[in-house]
């Protein structure tokens, strides 16, 4: 698809390896050769810090897509929208010319003007819209790098198989940037668009704020992945894995493999995090573990020590950690720095993919995540997802995760039933949904009335930058 | 102007081609506009130009029997796509500043080993 093409060309009297040295080396040369990755290679994730003006610093995330020593570098990244950063180096008189080419996509622009301020909206469509709530900015920005991705698959499929009524489904997405304030406001700007489902893919703090500021409205809201419950009523949804589910299946393994029973509590400030631990406490010594200690860190916490070395001084041999997102590869890569995975295994349930890339395959040994999904997950539909996911955007694209496969199959499950009830009765959608029983790419999932559902869980551990099952 | 139109006026692939060629230069002609476009003729990127115009994206300027457009300098677009181009060049020029002290702290290195 063409794209919008942004063209910027430096010249430096200084040789090409040293220009092309500076990439990646924290050297003070600018937000774009100031790249944060481990390694200057091919396949290495990279975060970049664009300052858009005045505060605004916007991460952008992604991987090296190609490089050729010296002469070509490509960043190829996912957050906040999909698109490339070409450098390209030259000898030129007597220096180097450096090349940059950057490619701006639809949704990057549409991004962007939001972003700039400028009022947004949408003209009415005779189409159904649904709408996806993300994070593609904050700290969130991590964990939900593929989400757009795997909406915009199963959208395709969908619409292949003749939409609803004959008419193709419009996706319209917002980005909460990880603030439930901005989540609100983005939702309320998806209900104006004409959307009656939203998907909820983000933390529970903006799903519940999200929940509660649309009470009265006829819309249904789910939220897709992994969640505390709670919020009640005919037209919410929260049928991802559950705390207390995912400890009982983790509790006696994590134990057995930590050779310990002191558990410590470390995890961000807000409901989810909360929730997990009284889970902990109601569920862990069941299984005859001990509780230790508990911390919290603000989302979007810099600085993990304090909490580092309360975990050290407790004498904790597992560590349950509820921080998501960029924290969560923070905080795991600082504890490792300070010799916690000497000490402790970590048991993550929130940790996925994407993050794991950031942490890295050294700060990822002895991390344990426990869900419905990972992409490693052997069933003969992830198989087939993996292969459409990979032929449409391609082997640099981010890996799936319980959190984003699990919008892929919520838009599977609204279709399935709004295809019948039509897309503009979220009651009735609702209703159905919660008599259902899915086949997923994860296995069979039954809602069977409640809010919750039932659904194989699975402990997994990383290795390397993947989780392999236990 | 409606920013609404502006959202759909980008929609279109052909429309956001055209708007990247704008982005390069200060003003084109449509014959300009009709070389670097690939996928339409002048008809198509005439009538593309029509819907950029009425979303505020692109301004019409008027000299004899010949029409020339711009990124309209005080649309949305505008805005965004000067703030990509110095967020860029600023990167860029970041860069080289630090490449020629790297390259003179070289070149020291070099005479004085």
């Amino acid at each position: 698809m063409p794209a919008l093409l942004l063209h910027a060309e430096q010249w430096t009297a200084a040789p090409r390896g040293v220009t092309f040295g500076l990439f990646g080396a924290g050297a003070g040369a600018g937000w774009v050769f100031d790249a944060v990755c481990d390694r200057v290679e091919t396949g290495s994730a990279v975060s970049l810090r664009a300052p858009l003006g005045g505060a605004d610093v916007v991460e952008i995330i992604g991987r090296i897509g190609a490089l050729r020593p010296e002469e070509y570098l490509e960043i190829v990244h996912d957050q906040p929208w999909r698109g490339r950063i070409k450098l390209r180096f030259r000898p030129d008189r007597g220096g180097t010319t450096v090349r940059l080419v950057a490619e701006l996509d639809e949704s990057g622009l549409e991004w962007l003007l939001r972003r700039r301020g400028f009022p947004a909206g949408r003209r009415e469509s005779p189409n159904p819209r649904l709408g996806l709530l993300t994070s593609k900015s904050g700290p969130g920005n991590l964990f939900a790098a593929a989400t757009d991705n795997l909406a915009a698959l199963a959208l395709e499929e969908v619409n292949a198989e003749g939409g609803i009524h004959g008419r193709p489904v419009e996706l319209v997405v917002g980005d909460d940037a990880t603030d439930p304030a901005v989540g609100v406001a983005e939702a309320r700007r998806l209900v104006r668009a004409g959307c009656r489902t939203l998907l909820v893919a983000t933390t529970s703090a903006t799903f519940v704020a999200v929940s509660r500021a649309l009470t009265g409205t006829d819309v249904l809201v789910v939220q897709t992945l992994m969640n505390e419950g709670g919020e009640s009523g005919r037209l919410r949804l929260q049928y991802g894995e559950r705390p207390e589910d995912q400890l009982a299946t983790a509790a006696a393994r994590m134990m057995r493999a930590a050779g310990g029973r002191r558990w410590f509590l470390a995890g961000n400030d807000y409901c989810w995090p909360r929730s997990t631990h009284a889970a902990a406490r109601q569920v862990l010594p069941r299984f005859g573990a001990r509780l230790v200690g508990e911390r919290f860190a603000a989302l979007g916490t810099q600085d993990f020590s304090p909490v580092i070395e309360a975990i050290l001084a407790s004498g904790a041999e597992i560590v349950l950690s509820t921080f998501v997102g960029a924290d969560a590869a923070e905080f795991q890569r600082q504890g490792h720095r300070a010799g916690l995975g000497k000490r402790c295994l970590t048991l993550a349930p929130a940790m996925d993919e994407s993050t794991l890339q950031r942490v890295g395959p050294d700060a990822a040994r002895g991390l344990y995540a426990v869900s419905g999904y990972f992409e490693q997950l052997p069933t003969a539909g992830n198989d087939a997802l993996l292969t459409r996911y990979r032929s449409e955007f391609g082997r640099w694209a981010p890996p799936l995760s319980t959190l984003t496969e699990s919008v892929f199959e919520a838009v599977h499950m609204w279709w399935s039933v709004a295809r019948r009830v039509g897309a503009e009765e979220p009651k009735l959608i609702a209703d159905e949904m919660r008599r259902g029983r899915f086949e997923l790419p994860r296995g069979t999932v039954t809602l069977s009335g409640g809010d919750s559902a039932v659904q194989p869980l699975h402990l997994f551990e990383a290795k390397g930058t993947a989780f392999a099952l236990t | 102007m409606g920013t609404e139109l502006a959202f759909d006026a980008l929609a279109d692939p052909v429309r956001r081609q055209i708007l990247g060629v704008l982005a390069e230069r200060a003003e084109c002609s449509v014959g300009e506009l009709v070389e670097n476009i690939d996928s339409v003729g002048r008809t198509g990127v005439s009538s593309h130009l029509r819907v950029l115009r009425a979303a505020g994206l692109v301004t019409e300027r008027k000299a004899g029997r010949f029409r020339y457009y711009s990124i309209d300098p005080t649309g949305p677009a505008r805005d965004v796509i000067d703030m990509l181009h110095s967020l860029f060049q600023g990167a860029l020029a970041d860069a080289g500043r630090a490449a020629d002290a790297r390259g003179k702290t070289t070149d020291r290195d070099i005479r004085s080993a």
